[in-house]
């Protein structure tokens, strides 16, 4: 029947788009027009400050908040037209860390949602279960932060989902879980391919599963691309310039200078490394090293310097 | 580029036996509560039979219980679920308002069997007491021309007639159950806070209420008695929905020979009972239904 | 076979990736015939996206280094051996490396060939009294 939608026949082979999103709470705009792009199969990190619009988006996706403008589809299923379909294709975790009813114990609460996945693995949850160490006979309520995290990720993963919509996933979790909790996300891709969109303020974390990165300012995406181009024409500049040297104005629109010691200058900039090399001696100045960036350094770069906040 | 068929949705009736296995779980504190508190009872009455030979008769259709248990359950039913923020419920993947009406339904056939359990607990009673289990009896009826008893009412007056309850009234309880229920389940979905709600129209009927003997105005006081009869009492009232009318069809006289006892303005009809059983069932349900609808999937207007 | 990726690395993961299996060749920590981690585990391991392993194996399959056994697994090739060229593309890489320090210190490229063999040289006159032991320490 209609089971058999293809995700290239109604959204151009994007597993995630939404088009002009508009979100406002009151006279608050969590949103404002955002165009999201997520490739079938990518990991995409959702970057930004607490209150860009992050969870927002995601909440969007799963149709719990309704748009006050534009649309989303996900897996070429309209959002808020087919809601409970799009549910149905996605794993999510969301922002907050209570975790279904809390007089359920972990168990039940797994037994519960199991029942609302046709495609519910259960002897892959049980797995699960085990690798995190999580309580089954516990109540919820008695959960503590990162069990509770770490129980919506069993409850995310287990009906293998073609998308995973992870809010924070690794908020809460200790280093040694979080390492396995990545480990295990790593796994289950090889497993189950998805689509990931993971949301999240420690980019660092998700630095190796990552290859796509969208940048969240103020409920405006101002960047999207592909890691490796983020980590191709992010860089960081360290320029040699003459006294009273002033940066063309071109230039100083490509980024912010970060530090000024003496007639030394550093700047990340965004462009092609040649292209910026060649312009910035045109303009008098002489670069003296050019230092890639990490995958975090790099998204940073978009949003406005800390200094200026 | 996507090679995978889309993952199904889960189908109407496992998500009703999912919603009545999770609801069963959740009820069963209060449950175990009322089953305390019937075993107290039972123990309270048998030991009465013993002493003074007390009988128990069976008139289902006359306990209000179930209609206050159906009134309060649908606060057990939405307990812990954030139903106007990103609740549980809401994430998983079935259609919004279908999903509120499938857990209302589960609370629903939880209440009947609650309902049907306290039906039977009084039948037992009965049986156990050897009370009357047909609830026929002899009942004195007073001229339909008169609506206000007398101070002294003459005997002569009263019509003394043999009624056996029609059986059919025995689903009152279940009727009366199933029209708090759905009401208050409309209230618990539609509204952030129930509770507040409810607690402020009561406030505000007594307020107007007092404002109206504040005025003096005979009419005014008139007309608000005519509209809280009928609401309350009147032929479709809800004491039509939860006793049959056997509550407010009867009341207490006394007779010129100073005696007091009890007569009935007209004994309960069956046909009025179902029709108003079914008036507030259906408003009960568009209630419930309009409720729902403030959580679906499309944003409306 | 160890695989180590550098965050700061601004190459593609799957390049890093493959590098670190041609250095595994030439040190000699892989040989011709022996099986790789699969897909599955070496992204568990690194905790890297799945598809941007199998895109290296992909590309080390064509380039002949690597061979798939159908239900078994990936292998080196027979014929995958650390040759000169493989060796030369590894010496590339860390002389660049060492150009892009240097540059940043404000060394041209004679000054640090001439430091490097000072401090070669140094080393060696370190090491040469405990020769027996590190020859000892190599082969295990």
């Amino acid at each position: 029947m209609s089971g058999m939608i293809h995700a290239d026949a109604a959204d151009g082979g994007w597993a995630v788009a939404t088009h002009g999103l508009v979100k406002r709470y009151g006279r608050e705009t969590a949103l404002d027009g955002v165009d999201l792009r997520v490739p079938e199969g990518a990991v995409y990190v959702l970057v930004g400050a607490n209150g860009a619009g992050k969870s927002t988006t995601l909440k969007v996706l799963m149709n719990l908040e309704r748009p006050d403008g534009g649309s989303a589809t996900v897996l070429g299923l309209d959002t808020g037209a087919d809601g409970a379909r799009v549910r149905a294709q996605t794993g999510y975790v969301p922002e907050r860390h209570d975790v279904g009813y809390r007089w359920m114990t972990c168990a039940r609460l797994i037994r519960h949602v199991a029942a609302y996945y046709p495609s519910w693995d259960s002897a892959y949850a049980e797995r699960m279960v085990r690798a995190f160490g999580l309580p089954p006979g516990r109540r919820v309520g008695g959960l503590s932060k990162g069990e509770a995290r770490r129980l919506q990720l069993v409850l995310a993963l287990a009906h293998r989902p073609p998308l995973l919509l992870l809010d924070e996933p690794t908020d809460g979790l200790d280093p040694v879980i979080r390492n396995r909790a990545l480990s295990l996300l790593a796994e289950h891709l090889a497993d189950s391919p998805a689509t990931v969109v993971v949301s999240t303020h420690h980019v660092h974390e998700m630095e190796s599963l990552a290859d796509h990165v969208g940048v969240l300012d103020g409920g405006r995406l101002v960047a999207q691309m592909p890691r490796d181009e983020l980590q191709r024409t992010v860089r960081r500049y360290r320029v040699q310039v003459p006294e009273g040297w002033q940066a063309p104005p071109e230039l100083r629109a490509a980024g912010a200078v970060r530090q000024r010691a003496g007639r030394e200058v550093q700047w990340t900039l965004v462009g092609e490394e040649g292209e910026l090399t060649q312009r910035l001696s045109t303009a008098g100045a002489q670069v003296r090293e050019v230092t890639p960036l990490t995958l975090e350094a790099a998204a940073l770069a978009f949003l406005p310097d800390e200094g200026s906040r | 580029m996507m090679q995978t068929a889309l993952h199904p949705t889960p189908r109407p009736a496992s998500v009703l036996r999912e919603q009545l296995r999770a609801l069963g779980l959740a009820l069963r504190a209060p449950a175990a509560a009322a089953a305390v508190l019937a075993a107290a009872m039972a123990l309270l009455i048998t030991l009465g039979i013993v002493e003074e030979g007390h009988r128990i008769d069976f008139y289902p259709e006359l306990s209000m219980l179930p209609a206050i248990a159906g009134f309060l359950l649908p606060l057990a039913v939405w307990w812990g679920e954030d139903r106007f923020g990103p609740g549980f419920l809401w994430t998983l993947p079935v259609d919004r308002r279908r999903h509120a009406l499938t857990r209302v339904c589960a609370g629903w056939m939880w209440l009947m069997a609650g309902v049907l359990c306290f039906v039977l607990w009084l039948l037992a009673l009965a049986l156990l007491t050897g009370g009357n289990l047909v609830g026929d009896q002899t009942v004195r009826v007073l001229p339909a021309a008169m609506t206000n008893v007398p101070m002294a009412l003459d005997p002569a007056a009263l019509r003394t007639v043999r009624w056996t309850p029609d059986p059919l009234l025995w689903l009152v309880p279940f009727t009366g159950a199933t029209g708090t229920y759905l009401l208050a389940s409309a209230l618990a979905l539609g509204v952030r806070h129930p509770l507040r709600w409810v607690t402020g129209v009561v406030l505000g009927f007594f307020l107007a209420l007092g404002a109206i003997e504040g005025t003096k105005s005979l009419g005014l006081l008139k007309g608000a008695t005519r509209v809280l009869n009928a609401v309350f009492s009147g032929p479709y009232g809800i004491d039509a929905l939860l006793t049959a009318r056997t509550e407010s069809l009867h009341t207490v006289a006394t007779l010129t020979s100073g005696q007091t006892v009890e007569v009935w303005h007209a004994l309960p009809h069956t046909g009025q009972w179902a029709a108003a059983t079914l008036l507030w069932a259906a408003a009960g349900l568009a209630a419930l239904w309009a409720a729902a609808s403030r959580h679906g999937e499309r944003r409306r207007g | 076979m160890l695989v180590n990726l550098d965050p700061r690395d601004p190459r593609p993961l799957y390049l890093q990736i493959m590098d670190e299996v041609r250095r595994a060749l030439v040190v000699g920590s892989l040989r011709p015939e022996d099986p790789l981690p699969s897909v599955r585990e070496l992204a568990s391991d690194l905790a890297v996206n799945p598809r941007t392993v199998s895109q290296a194996y992909n590309e080390l399959e064509r380039e002949g280094v690597l061979y798939v056994r159908r239900g078994q697994g990936t292998f080196v090739s027979p014929d995958a051996r650390s040759g000169t060229d493989e060796r030369r593309a590894l010496g590339r890489a860390v002389a660049k490396r060492a150009l892009l320090d240097a540059r940043r210190n404000g060394l041209d490229v004679e000054e640090l060939m001439m430091i490097m063999r000072e401090v070669a040289a140094e080393e060696e006159g370190e090491l040469s009294p405990a020769a027996p032991a590190t020859g000892h320490g190599d082969e295990e």
